[in-house]
């Protein structure tokens, strides 16, 4: 053997070596273009790897008759019990969630309310609403106002926000630093008309509701809060909800906890 | 309302697949006991996260990737991996030798054997060749879903089924060669 031979011997052993991790990917079609002219390449010149790749076909035709195992009966009856007696997960972890389909189902979700309206920053400021843990209402049962704007706000962040027509013209009852008005549309709060103002305050949600007098002072609780405090607040886990009075009218606020502006701050609109 | 993805989606999405789910974790211990609660609690498992399945996972890739961390949790907590130290290791100088073992005897020798002795050679396999083997050739995974099932790359899922099935290929062939004695020593279980 001269020399060159030798050399040439050297680099057909060293890649038959180094094609031993991939005669598995040709076997199974799993390479690209590329690699696939590289192993057929080689294995014209070496029997050895040849008969590799043909016995790994042989094997995985082997598997292919090898039956597929049956779940007894009772495993079966047994996984459908334990399905049913797990918990239902209606409120799907939030943090789990939104990594994985937060986008798409919010692109469903929301494709009235982004035209026009800010397309994925609405979307966005929803998110942060939505991703909190359902609220429920139970214990503001007996301050309907309460209740009803909560109720109308959970409404509004899993349905829709009404198009709002013309920004310029309106603006909220309270200038809240760094909001921005989104939207605004009728409701009901109390029984009684009101008129709510969807704002956006950093990527949240804020949604105030002007109400009337009457629905405002109904309930005593709220009457004496307003006499101490100068307003009445309450919250149900991270949603707050903020009573004020103003001029012949009443204002509540409903957002995240750390979105809510403190009463001191309010700046109302001039009447 | 927002409507959470219900039981009747996720049962009928996943009752297809409960069969193999539980051939997959039969192959990895002795115990049908274990199998069975791995298989059950692959599923709650699944149930638990269902929201994070998105439309771009195969379904049975997704479960196969629960189970696997059912598995890897339970055998850490049991360290029972040690029961599965692997007999052989692939040296290139037995592979050389066995290169030249061409495809028609082998084919012969791997038909020959019932579908016990051939997965009973499967079991001997060391764990992570034996997961590999597995996923491809008995659930069919390509390459991309068998890594995402055990979280390793592409290229490891190839290299490990190059050297896994050579390695079974070599244990096939010295049960054979066993002095005719092949069924006799596999079915007395002493691998040696
Ligand atoms: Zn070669």
């Amino acid at each position: 053997m001269n020399d060159v031979e030798k050399s040439e011997a050297g680099r057909f052993s060293e890649l038959h070596l180094e094609l031993q991790d991939w005669l598995a990917g040709y076997a199974d079609g799993e390479l690209d273009d590329h690699h696939t002219a590289l192993v057929e390449a080689h294995l014209a010149g070496c029997e050895a790897c040849r008969a590799d790749v043909a016995r790994q076909q042989v094997m995985s035709r082997r598997f292919q008759e090898v039956p597929t195992t049956r779940m007894p009966f009772d495993l079966q009856k047994r996984l459908d019990k334990a399905l049913a007696d797990a918990p239902e997960y209606s409120d799907p972890a939030p943090r789990t969630t939104s990594r994985f389909n937060l986008r798409q189902w919010l692109t469903g979700l929301y494709r009235p309310a982004v035209v026009g309206t800010g397309g994925w920053v609405v979307a966005l400021v929803l998110a942060g609403v939505l991703l909190l843990p359902d609220v429920g209402l139970r214990s503001h049962d007996h301050i309907r106002m309460v209740s009803d704007a909560l109720a109308d706000y959970q409404k509004v962040a899993v349905t829709d926000l009404p198009a709002l027509a013309n920004t310029a013209d309106i603006s909220a009852p309270a200038k809240l630093a760094g909001g921005r008005l989104l939207a605004t549309w009728h409701t009901t709060v109390g029984g009684e008309p009101a008129q709510a103002f969807a704002m956006r305050r950093g990527n949240s949600l804020v949604i105030q509701y002007r109400i009337s007098e009457h629905v405002l002072f109904r309930n005593p609780d709220v009457r004496q809060a307003m006499a101490t405090m100068g307003g009445y607040r309450t919250h149900e886990k991270q949603l707050e909800v903020l009573a004020v009075p103003m001029k012949e009218a009443g204002l509540l606020i409903v957002g995240p906890a750390n979105a809510m502006p403190a009463t001191s701050d309010l700046d109302l609109e001039p009447t | 309302m927002r409507k959470a993805r219900s039981k009747q989606q996720f049962d009928a999405l996943t009752r297809p697949w409960r069969d193999r789910l539980f051939g997959v974790a039969l192959r990895q211990t002795q115990s049908r006991e274990v199998a069975e609660d791995w298989t059950q609690e692959a599923l709650l498992r699944g149930w638990r996260d269902f929201a994070q399945l998105t439309d771009q996972v195969a379904v049975y890739a997704w479960l196969l990737k629960i189970l696997n961390r059912v598995v890897a949790d339970d055998v850490r907590r049991n360290a029972r991996r040690d029961q599965l130290a692997p007999m052989l290791t692939t040296g290139d100088a037995f592979l050389q030798e066995q290169a030249c073992t061409s495809a028609g005897p082998f084919e012969q020798t791997v038909q020959t054997q019932s579908n016990e002795q051939f997965m009973k050679a499967v079991q001997a396999l060391p764990d992570n060749f034996r997961q590999v083997v597995l996923l491809r050739d008995v659930e069919g995974l390509n390459y991309q879903e068998v890594g995402e099932v055990l979280d390793i790359a592409q290229g490891t899922v190839m290299s490990r089924l190059s050297r896994g099935r050579r390695l079974l290929a070599s244990l096939l062939i010295r049960t054979e060669s066993a002095d005719g004695l092949a069924a006799t020593s596999i079915h007395g279980g002493k691998p040696t």
